[in-house]
């Protein structure tokens, strides 16, 4: 019996929760940096410098981003740039575009890409991060990108999406 | 008493699974330290192999410990022979294995093997595409073996048509394959490298397009795969990017220019009569770093005189582009145009072969509808095939479809409506260009939103009247020319695309959702021509002080109606 790439839709139950729990929400990922003597999150190290990206625009869209300490944040992005200019996702390991890409999304997010080496950081990766990242950077020749949803602002206004920041 | 198991309390328990995960944290700890200070003493040892070993084995997706490995492999190669070379490496690929085997998805261990594979010096290509066989059968989209299996295909050289027949083999066993499927679609354009578009696929006679694919909806229609990869089939390759018009104006010495993809303003010249000019291109909202539409003013005098004729050209760097517009004595204003037709905006232009070979595939079609009516895909597959057909000789079909389509999938019934909206847009815009005229109406259709605004930059009256819009958003600006609006009997509360419209005298808004009309009266005061508001039966009208605001706002409104 061929199963098939069926459409899913999901019912949702008329009892089913209304209500988006948001400071519930924003006290998990306040909270969740303190997990230092957890194994999963000891393990998940490797992509610290992304977790960090999506718990901020999360706090960020629900306007609880005071909350996060920002200046331990951007001393970790700091201790995480490399010679080479690019930045790795914790301290002592390597440079690479992805988490390089995180922390100039969490400084543009903070107005704070001066923390770290600019020139340095404008690397030849010539693949859609990397060229986000030229434009987060401030790249005149590469259209305007959202930080937030990280697309260019020209696709956004086509779809008709411009998100209003809660900030 | 004696031979009692004891029996532990929820607390010991609880206690004894923090102190396991306790110790397995330290263990990790430790590993991962010793790596790290090893690194960065530069040593390359067998330790150094057996502790990234045993940390990659529970955690593949720590990248910088395959960095580290590979750099002692890579030292081993320098001083080991190409026997033991070949051993290490061997070694290494079932390594890799039992990592995939913990989690196949890992982009760590799939790198390294393809890594590995690259540096054997007797790679077994055979062996590699076996590996893709069997984890594909345990999991048919796992992108991370079919990105493998393209590099294993492209390394060992493996013809195009026999993965094509691969493709063959795992469609024809399970339908349901969106992986395979989008493989084959990157496969067929490799057949046939020099043609060019639309799609060569099209083209190709003697291989019926739809058979294999027809087979798939027929079989099991409500699997999504083969219907996207049928519409794949029936798609148009990119359009040009072009200027797509040139307006000019002598009251306004204003120039408008549209482009085929919204653009920023770096690399557009004007030059006049031969002379570069200086100008400051704008786009038609603030909101706009990239539009589609760009404006700019030459200074006052420059084209003002209507008994000289003058020559325009606007020059795009970026492609290598330009457009001329001449600006004849006499005339006002002047424009240079390419038809929506001539853009292929909304369809390609058919060959008379990919004509019968699309109507032989919208009667397939229909006939499956008629044994499966409550099927969405039939419908909607039915509606682009009216569409690269003949999308006006359709139209009342389409409408009927659509509605059918709204009762059988109620969930996506707004997707429909707009969608129906864009293709009523479209044929609007034919109708329009066929009768060649500047009038662009439009009421009582349905409409949910609006697109392709870019084309109306030449309408001077619009008529948008009775249907279910909610805004004018702010590409309404792209209205360069307009003169009229009316938009009475929708839902509109947002006015923000009226805005800076330099000829625009009448807005008749009658029976609207307007109530916050403060946040509007901005962009209304920007249109300086604007003599006629039509504001009744509008939420706002119920507001204190509305009228003296207006006047007092909006003085040249002379012709008021709340």
């Amino acid at each position: 019996m061929l199963t098939g790439t069926q459409v899913k839709d999901v019912i949702i139950k008329p009892d089913a929760p209304s209500t988006l729990l948001l400071e519930k929400h924003a006290d998990y990922i306040a909270a969740y940096g303190s997990k230092k003597d957890d194994y999963e999150y000891t393990l998940s190290e490797y992509l610290r410098m992304s977790g960090i990206y999506w718990g901020l625009t999360v706090m960020d869209l629900m306007g609880e981003l005071p909350r996060m300490n920002q200046q331990e944040i951007v001393d970790f992005i700091k201790a995480c740039q490399h010679e080479c200019g690019g930045i790795s996702a914790s301290i002592g390991h390597d440079p690479h575009l992805l988490y390089t890409l995180s922390a100039v999304q969490i400084l543009c997010l903070y107005d704070s890409v001066d923390a770290i080496d600019v020139d340095k950081v404008v690397d030849p990766f010539h693949t859609l991060f990397g060229v986000a990242g030229l434009s987060l950077l401030g790249d005149e020749q590469i259209k305007p990108v959202n930080p937030v949803l990280c697309m260019p602002e020209d696709v956004l206004q086509r779809i008709g999406l411009q998100p209003d920041l809660l900030s | 008493q004696h031979g009692r198991v004891k029996i532990k309390t929820t607390a010991q328990q609880e206690e004894e699974k923090r102190k396991e995960r306790e110790k397995k944290l330290k263990i990790y700890v430790a590993a991962r330290d010793a790596c790290f200070s090893k690194r960065n003493e530069g040593i390359w040892d067998d330790e150094a192999l057996q502790l990234t070993q045993q940390l990659l084995s529970s955690n593949p997706d720590f990248a910088t410990l395959w960095n580290y490995r590979r750099e002692i492999l890579m030292h081993l190669e320098t001083v080991k022979d190409k026997d033991e070379v070949q051993k290490i490496y061997e070694a290494e690929l079932s390594f890799t294995e039992s990592c995939l085997k913990v989690n196949p998805k890992s982009y760590g261990s799939w790198h390294h093997r393809g890594w590995v594979s690259a540096r054997l010096p007797r790679p077994d290509w055979a062996r590699e595409l076996t590996l893709c066989d069997r984890c594909l059968s345990l999991d048919d989209r796992n992108f991370h073996c079919w990105d493998y299996r393209r590099m294993v295909v492209k390394m060992s050289g493996v013809p195009v048509d026999q993965e094509l027949a691969f493709t063959d083999r795992l469609i024809g066993s399970n339908f349901s394959n969106y992986s395979s499927w989008h493989y084959r679609s990157t496969l067929l354009p490799l057949l046939h490298p020099e043609s060019p578009d639309p799609p060569p696929h099209l083209l190709l006679k003697p291989i019926p397009i739809g058979s294999l694919v027809q087979n798939a909806f027929f079989t099991d229609p409500n699997d999504q795969s083969a219907w996207f990869y049928y519409r794949w089939l029936l798609g148009r390759a990119e359009r040009e990017e072009m200027i797509s018009c040139v307006y000019v104006n002598r009251d306004e010495e204003r120039v408008a220019v549209a482009f085929s993809r919204p653009v920023n303003s770096v690399g557009l010249f004007l030059v006049l009569d031969g002379q570069p000019q200086r100008v400051e291109w704008r786009s038609v909202h603030p909101r706009f770093k990239q539009s589609p539409v760009w404006i700019c003013n030459l200074p006052p005098g420059t084209i003002s005189d209507i008994t000289n004729e003058r020559n325009l050209t606007v020059h795009w760097t970026e492609k290598h582009t330009h457009r001329d517009c001449a600006l004849y004595t006499g005339r006002t204003e002047s424009w240079c145009r390419d038809s929506a037709t001539d853009q292929e905006l909304f369809r390609s232009e058919l060959s008379v072969e990919k004509t019968s070979v699309l109507q032989s595939e919208l009667q397939s079609v229909k006939q499956l509808q008629e044994l499966e009516p409550l099927n969405k895909w039939c419908l909607l597959t039915i509606i682009l095939l009216m569409r690269a057909l003949d999308p006006l000789g359709y139209e009342q079909e389409m409408l009927a479809h659509f509605r059918t389509l709204k009762e059988v999938d109620s969930m996506r019934s707004a997707y429909y409506s707009d969608l129906c909206s864009k293709f009523m847009i479209e044929n609007t815009i034919l109708k329009m260009e066929y009768a060649e005229v500047r009038v662009f109406s439009i009421s009582d259709k349905n409409l949910t939103t609006l697109c392709h605004l870019d084309q109306l930059l030449l309408v001077t009256h619009i008529n948008l009247s009775s249907n279910h819009l909610q805004r004018l958003p702010p590409q309404f600006a792209m209205l360069q020319c307009l003169e009229v609006l009316e938009a009475d009997n929708n839902a509109i509360e947002n006015l923000e695309g009226v805005y800076h419209l330099p000829k625009l005298e009448e807005v008749l808004l009658k029976n609207n959702s307007i109530l916050k009309l403060v946040v509007y009266l901005q962009t209304l005061a920007s249109c300086p021509k604007l003599k006629r508001l039509d504001l009744r039966g509008n939420p706002v009208t119920q507001t204190a002080n509305v009228e003296s605001e207006l006047a007092e706002l909006l003085p040249s409104v002379t012709d008021l109606l709340l």
